[in-house]
């Protein structure tokens, strides 16, 4: 796979790494706006092309090597100009244009733009926060692309046992385990306890419902 | 020559519509751009309706408006760039038509506006003395803190903005030293909310490390005086080991 990588910041850093343990084989090249970061990330990603470019450069380069490029990732630390260069990246026909945003409350705004892969590095706060603090509900992974939501459910009292008890007999888009309070595992909700967690992950239509039940 | 118009925002819903059909009408104005600072009213929704482009600015923790217009700039198509304050009640598109007028005929690489009334508290009791002791040169403007500006948008992309309230003495300083044609035009008269003082301390701050910052970089103060005097004051973020000023 051919990468093109924009921005030399943290999300860049990351996203570089990953890229070599998914692809290691893949061909990587990082753009960036100043030459003293050029230097620095091309001593970090030996195995990458590193260069640099002004602002508008990004967007002639997209356009002129849009037949090499499988993916393009936007992870500036400007939310406009990750904007910008996804929308260059659709409108080039690149099969993948992802970004990394700097604020999540451009997520609604990057979607209504036509971007569907958006990456919110923030979004894992809640979900550790709510695991720690023992949350009622925690929406653990929700993937877009496959529709598949993974939660867990702390069972707070009998009828919501039973409702869960009930939905996943005739649930064959979702599967479960269960943890007691005192820490054993078990994938049979008979066994399942009160006071427990359970973790449940399927379709997003059917674990919406468990969420709902949940929140009743 | 196409201008785009730059609103930063936050909770001004009831400024927005008018804000964006008046910048509509000017004449050149291709594109208008409402970057909002996480406004929790209508603001985003309003300016969609009346064809805003909108972006939430990338850095929510920072109050001030730097980002915002730095995130205006790079989101920006058009030539030439004009930022107006979107609760300027008395605008009209001859406010932007003679903001951009110098830079489209090319008189000026970047405009500073000023008003016919008298400057705000920060600029008089902070940027200007500041300025007349390190860059005497600017002292000549008489709203050097003035946000309603216009420039061409490649200028824009060669300087640093600074995050907050010194955005806008950062700018003219910056844009001054890289050798930009720099004139300042009155555009009337604005009907505008003044902050009350208790408002103004932090801006003071932000404005006042904004120029010594730059003071330092261009060696107009002993790096090492500024940086052990400064701290005994405070909160004065000298940046000395970011930098600041260039890209």
């Amino acid at each position: 796979m051919r990468t093109l990588l924009i921005g030399g910041g943290h999300s860049a850093y990351f996203a570089a790494n990953s890229l070599r343990e998914i692809d290691p084989q893949g061909k990587l090249i990082i753009i960036e706006f100043t030459s003293e970061k050029v230097d620095v990330l091309s001593k970090t990603f030996p195995y990458a092309e590193v260069i640099r470019q002004e602002i508008d450069g990004v967007e002639d380069y997209i356009r002129v090597n849009w037949n090499i490029l499988d993916a393009v990732i936007a992870a500036t630390e400007s939310d406009s100009l990750n904007l910008r260069y996804c929308k260059v990246a659709k409108e080039s026909t690149i099969p993948l244009a992802i970004s990394i945003i700097n604020n999540p409350l451009n997520s609604a705004i990057f979607r209504d733009e036509g971007i569907a892969h958006i990456i919110n590095p923030y979004s894992l706060i809640p979900v550790e926060l709510s695991e720690i603090l023992g949350a009622g509900i925690n929406v653990l992974f929700k993937s877009e692309k496959t529709r598949v939501l993974a939660i867990s459910i702390k069972i707070s009292n009998e009828r919501l046992l039973l409702e869960l008890m009930r939905e996943l007999s005739r649930s064959r888009d979702a599967s479960a385990i269960f943890v007691s309070p005192s820490g054993e595992i078990t994938t049979s909700i008979e066994e399942a306890s009160l006071g427990g967690i359970g973790y449940l992950i399927g379709s997003k239509e059917r674990i919406g419902k468990f969420l709902r039940i949940a929140r009743r | 020559m196409e201008i785009s118009v730059i609103f930063p925002t936050k909770n001004r819903e009831y400024h927005v519509k008018r804000a964006v059909r008046t910048a509509f009408k000017a004449k050149r104005v291709h594109e208008v751009i409402v970057v909002d600072g996480g406004s929790r009213d209508r603001t985003i929704e309003l300016a969609k309706k009346e064809g805003a482009k909108v972006i939430v600015q990338s850095d929510l923790v920072y109050p001030g408006k730097g980002v915002a217009m730095r995130d205006g700039a790079y989101l920006a198509r058009g030539d030439v760039l004009v930022y107006l304050d979107v609760d300027i009640k008395n605008m009209t598109p001859e406010f932007i038509e003679k903001l951009a007028e110098p830079v489209i005929n090319g008189e000026a690489e970047f405009v500073k506006g000023c008003f016919e009334r008298a400057s705000g508290r920060v600029t008089e009791l902070v940027a200007k003395p500041l300025l007349r002791m390190f860059y005497p040169e600017l002292s000549r403007f008489k709203q050097p803190l003035s946000g309603e500006i216009a420039g061409l948008r490649k200028l824009f992309y060669k300087v640093e903005f600074e995050r907050g309230w010194g955005v806008d003495v950062g700018l003219l300083i910056d844009l001054y030293k890289l050798g930009a044609k720099i004139a300042e035009r009155d555009i009337g008269y604005k009907d505008h909310d003044m902050k009350p003082l208790h408002a103004l301390t932090d801006m003071a701050y932000e404005v006042a490390g904004a120029i010594l910052r730059r003071a330092i970089r261009d060696r107009k103060i002993d790096s090492q005086w500024a940086e052990e005097y400064l701290k005994e004051i405070g909160k004065v973020d000298l940046g000395l080991e970011s930098g600041g000023g260039f890209v």
